[in-house]
């Protein structure tokens, strides 16, 4: 792809944000329900210092000027204090976000796995006994609420089986000091296997959980796609030229039957970050979308209006990389 | 082949798994939500406190009972109606090592009370200090705290506040003091994995806490872990599968299921928060306390306790605790009896009934069902209405503004057990938490004097009186006091849950 066009997709990310900082300002400023009145709770407490409180949290200006300061820091990459953290978003965020990530990537590493060779083989085999359990199997990953696939697993492997344990990130005494803040990887950088073992223990059922829909899909877009290009000239030409079948599937219908599924991939993982929220919580996770959504409860506006706008310029980025793909893999597509 | 793989990490797993066994002597507590700050001046959260507690001592604390009790103070009196007077315990000491001293009350004091004293920042728990003017040293262990007006409630309300180490706050700042404890308790901070949870171990040198709550001396256990759980079902997981020793919130469902497994149990003790319908007293319906009383007949509490609450909560005919100072124990009690409730609804000219709205959150939503049907039973036909907490709050604590709705399942905390931050909000004329829109200037008149009162015995007559009215005006329909219920794992020893649900470690062993 030209410079020019990749400077050009990068530069549209900035009305994108633009606009998706003005509507987490609104959203979260017109939600009914005061920041002050439920840090208060069920306290007593005087107009005056009601009114300290305020001040100290900067909601006694105006709307529209909240609004300015926000973008003029925002900007500069400066988020404000969280409210009940009392220190800044970022440094907020930061210590969640990496538990969040490697819970997605390994999630996106399992559907991965599973779903290429699961939809290949279900294209295959189309119409057999395995296609349609396969199908069954996918509808059901798709339709399942990940609430409630989590707690079964967990009941399952965590509290009858007692193989895996129920939450957290890892157990009390594999500590090691953080590294890259990714625990699968500290572990083996600290050469501590026992704790690798314990923190991948822990991350197994998460994944499981996140990654359901996810391989789902992506089974079936690759099965679809495997069964169009089988159908394609160039394959029955080379059946006709005697290749094996396996040659002809692996080499040469795999290759193309895979430039959709990179996309939706990378579309999707996008998504992954949405599931989060739900399985962050079920399964106990140190994550980003548990705080989100404790925060939006408490109507914590810096915190929620930072990982918001994270959450944008991620999706917006993993967009970028599904085109970017999709060019790279199929030519004859221009961005 | 995917499969195979999955089966092959389990049993890699499972020879892993004896790696997080448990250490010899440490407690892990499964709870519902992680530590906003550890800065104890500087967050409002009841949460936050309970894990804070556990490694900062107050200058009062209460004991099982809920009596106020000295900690790291020795005795306390009570100079003038504005003066209190507190001699503090010789030879304690912060886990640096440093000795505490009555600078260090003073600065936290000041911290929580002075306007800005927190580098420009105001401390959020300023209120809970109410009237205090100022805190003077005595000598080298006494303080007094002055106040700008009577509040007998001050005692009531200091084991909100921990005592910090000012030299220790001037090196680390506000900033520091987040992330960062010194204090007097019997647990130092070992290592804050935020979200994940919170790892402290025994401080050795602690003095050992409030004379008055024995056995007095160090803390039991090595280790003390609070693990974040926030979801129910998970958070019961993670004690049957022996991960975790406490944990708080224990939905009614799980009980049974908790109490027939051979390793664990279920603990309660009353609660602190007071369950009841506001009833808007501005609408025509309401407006007739006819209608409000037909209401009260309409509702069988002990079965919606039995059925629902696995008879987990005790009932209340005014707006106080069974357990608070100055409950009436004499209020008449509006029994279960529809016949009469048609009866009154009829008087007050609805003999075909009414339609209502009954809003509340989602948590409560099968209770306000319960409760709907009951009152659609008599004639007052109830839909319920799920809202979100923060947007029914701002829909019916409106400070006098006025209501919209009909009805309001809703509830208030008495942290202090005290009448003062229970009654005041939900019942003065336009005060905070008065969902009702209730007016009653004698009422207000009692609450005023009674604020100030600094013989107790009338305190409680004002209080008693109060509660009379309002059982007989019924501006709400008072509900019941949930009892708080905690799973236990049975190896665990030397701890029963706290009314004021703090979860308090210092005496708990596990065999």
């Amino acid at each position: 792809m030209p410079i020019g066009k990749f400077l050009e997709r990068l530069f549209q990310l900035v009305p994108v944000l633009l606009g998706v900082s003005v509507i987490v300002f609104l959203m979260m400023a017109l939600t009914p329900g005061d920041p002050v009145d439920i840090m208060i709770g069920d306290q007593q407490i005087s107009e005056a210092e009601e009114q300290i409180l305020r001040r100290d949290l900067g909601l006694d200006q105006p709307l529209i000027q909240r609004f300015a300061t926000f973008l003029g820091n925002a900007a500069t990459g400066n988020f404000g204090l969280s409210f009940y953290h009392r220190r800044p978003v970022i440094d907020v965020i930061a210590e969640r976000l990496p538990a969040t990530i490697e819970l997605s990537l390994v999630a996106l590493l399992l559907a991965l796995v599973t779903a290429i060779p699961l939809g290949v083989l279900a294209a295959v085999k189309k119409n057999t006994i395995f296609d349609r359990l396969a199908t069954v199997g996918s509808l059901l990953g798709v339709s399942l609420p990940g609430f409630w696939f989590g707690i079964l697993l967990l009941m399952l492997f965590a509290v009858h089986l007692q193989i895996l344990p129920v939450s957290g990130r890892i157990g009390f005494t594999s500590e090691v000091s953080p590294i890259t803040h990714f625990l699968l990887i500290d572990t083996l950088l600290h050469g501590r296997p026992d704790a690798f073992l314990d923190a991948l223990s822990h991350i197994i059922l998460p994944a499981l959980t996140l990654g359901l829909p996810m391989t789902a899909i992506l089974m079936r877009v690759t099965r679809t796609s495997m069964l169009e290009v089988m159908r394609q000239d160039y394959v029955t030409f080379a059946e006709a030229k005697g290749l094996s079948r396996k040659r002809i599937l692996f080499r040469h219908a795999l290759k193309n039957a895979l430039i959709p599924t990179v996309s939706v991939a990378a579309i999707e993982t996008g998504s992954l970050l949405g599931g989060n929220m739900i399985v962050e919580t079920v399964f106990g996770w140190p994550g980003l979308g548990r705080l989100v959504v404790e925060s939006i409860f408490v109507r914590n506006y810096p915190l929620v209006q930072a990982a918001v706008l994270f959450y944008a310029v991620t999706y917006v980025l993993l967009n970028f990389v599904a085109d970017l793909l999709y060019t790279l893999l199929n030519p004859r597509v221009k961005l | 082949m995917g499969t195979k793989r999955l089966l092959a990490f389990a049993s890699a797993l499972a020879v892993a798994a004896p790696l997080s066994l448990a250490h010899a002597s440490e407690i892990r507590v499964g709870f519902t939500l992680d530590a906003d700050t550890l800065d104890p001046a500087n967050h409002r959260k009841r949460e936050t406190e309970t894990i804070i507690r556990n490694m900062y001592d107050g200058i009062l604390t209460r004991d099982g009972d809920m009596k106020v009790v000295p900690e790291l103070a020795e005795s306390w009196t009570q100079v003038s109606p504005t003066v209190y007077e507190f001699k503090l315990r010789k030879g304690v000491k912060f886990h640096d090592g440093s000795d505490m001293t009555a600078e260090d009350v003073k600065f936290t004091l000041d911290r929580i009370t002075v306007e800005g004293a927190m580098e420009g920042q105001t401390s959020p728990r300023k209120s809970l200090l109410g009237p205090v003017t100022g805190v003077e040293i005595v000598d080298a262990d006494t303080i007094r705290i002055n106040l700008g007006e009577p509040w007998p409630i001050l005692p009531a309300m200091l084991p909100f506040q921990e005592v910090v180490s000012k030299a220790f706050v001037e090196k680390v700042g506000t900033d520091g003091m987040a992330t960062q404890v010194n204090g007097t308790g019997p647990f130092k901070l070992v290592d804050w994995r935020k979200g994940d949870s919170i790892i402290m171990e025994r401080f050795e040198d602690y003095y050992g806490g409030a004379t008055d709550i024995p056995p007095v001396g160090k803390a039991c256990v090595d280790r003390v872990i609070f693990k974040v759980i926030p979801e129910n079902a998970s958070r019961v997981a993670a004690l049957l599968a022996g991960d975790v020793d406490i944990v708080n919130e224990l939905p009614a469902h799980s009980i049974a299921q908790v109490k027939n497994n051979a390793a664990t149990d279920v603990m309660t003790v009353n609660g602190t928060r007071s369950f009841f319908i506001a009833l808007n007293n501005e609408s025509e319906i309401f407006e007739d306390v006819r209608v409000r009383r037909a209401a009260m007949h309409a509702i069988d509490k002990k079965l919606i306790i039995d059925k629902i609450l696995a008879g987990n909560a005790a009932p209340i005919s005014g707006i106080l605790s069974p357990d608070a100072f100055g409950h009436n124990k004499d209020l008449p009690d509006y029994g279960y009896d529809p016949d009469k409730a048609k009866a009154l609804l009829a008087e007050a000219g609805y003999p075909n009934g009414v339609d209502v709205e009954l809003d509340t959150e989602g948590a409560f939503k099968d209770i306000a069902e319960a409760v709907g049907s009951l009152l659609t039973k008599v004639g007052i036909r109830t839909k319920v209405v799920v809202g979100e907490g923060s947007q029914l709050s701002s829909k019916w604590r409106t400070k006098g503004e006025p209501k919209t709705g009909d009805m309001f399942f809703t509830s208030w905390g008495n942290g202090s057990l005290d009448p003062f931050d229970i009654f005041v909000p939900t019942h003065r004329t336009a005060d905070r938490g008065n969902s009702a829109g209730y007016a009653n200037p004698e009422l207000d008149r009692i609450l005023d004097e009674a604020g100030v009162e600094l013989d107790q015995a009338k305190r409680e007559a004002l209080y008693n009186q109060a509660e009379a009215i309002v059982n007989a005006d019924l501006p709400y329909l008072y509900l019941w006091v949930p009892q708080d219920v905690y799973g236990v794992s049975k190896r665990l020893s030397g701890w029963k849950p706290s009314a004021d649900s703090r979860i308090n470690l210092h005496d708990a062993c596990v065999n």
